[in-house]
């Protein structure tokens, strides 16, 4: 997994790429949650995630709770389909903010 | 069609990229919707991923390898995995409930989704655990 991440005002941007499974989500989650931790509102973009396994979706769960907690919000963009079928899986897409 | 293919694998979660690219080339050789072996590659993903968190939990290394065996006959697809990590006790394993929304417990419950069965079998032959997961396809 790569990725970048563009600040702009209170929005941070993180766009994410390849695949996401277990032996990356602590770096996944060292690049999330401190920013959602500073109370910006988080945007991430999957558009280029290919593949997202279960530990990928806690990521998502556990960013969404976190900004909840701190009273701002992560919004899950450009989700690729192969991801969204695995969102929707979990039952998350009326759960997690998807755009 | 028939076809068996099985390879090893080092028991780490830098493995499981490894995993899903031996399963996406034996899905290859078959003629099959993209859907469903994604589908089928996300099931033995999480498979495999259960073994190195759970089956290994605690371990930082381990020199051990897991195995999965993937098997057509006609229409009846069988995925084995084989491991020698904790025994498993097949009535423990269970996936969280899908409205207590938490990280984690996902897995299982994504193997159930898209196989047809989920079976510890007894005939380890040096193994520890022995999982088959099938599915008509």
């Amino acid at each position: 997994m790569t990725y970048k991440v563009t600040e702009e005002g209170n929005v941070s941007t993180v766009f994410l790429n390849g695949e996401i499974d277990m032996d990356i989500t602590e770096k996944a989650k060292e690049v999330i949650l401190p920013l959602v931790e500073s109370g910006k509102e988080v945007h991430l973009n999957l558009k280029d995630v290919s593949y997202m396994d279960s530990s990928g979706i806690s990521v998502l769960i556990e960013s969404h709770q976190k900004a909840l907690e701190k009273n701002t919000k992560v919004i899950v963009k450009d989700v690729s389909k192969s991801v969204l079928k695995v969102i929707m899986m979990a039952k998350l897409e009326q759960i997690l903010n998807l755009e | 069609m028939s076809i068996s293919e099985s390879k090893d694998f080092p028991v780490s979660t830098s493995s499981l990229k490894e995993v899903r690219v031996f399963s996406r080339e034996v899905f290859e050789k078959l003629n099959l919707d993209q859907d469903l072996k994604d589908e089928l590659v996300l099931a033995i993903a999480e498979a495999a991923q259960n073994i190195v968190k759970h089956g290994y939990k605690g371990v930082e290394e381990t020199e051990d390898r897991m195995e999965i065996k993937i098997s057509l006959n006609e229409s009846q697809l069988e995925i084995g995995f084989f491991d020698k990590g904790k025994p498993v006790v097949p009535e423990n394993v269970q996936h969280r409930k899908l409205d207590d929304i938490k990280p984690g417990g996902l897995g299982t419950f994504f193997i159930k989704q898209i196989m047809d069965g989920a079976v510890f079998k007894k005939d380890q032959k040096g193994w520890v655990n022995h999982l088959v997961l099938s599915k008509k396809i």
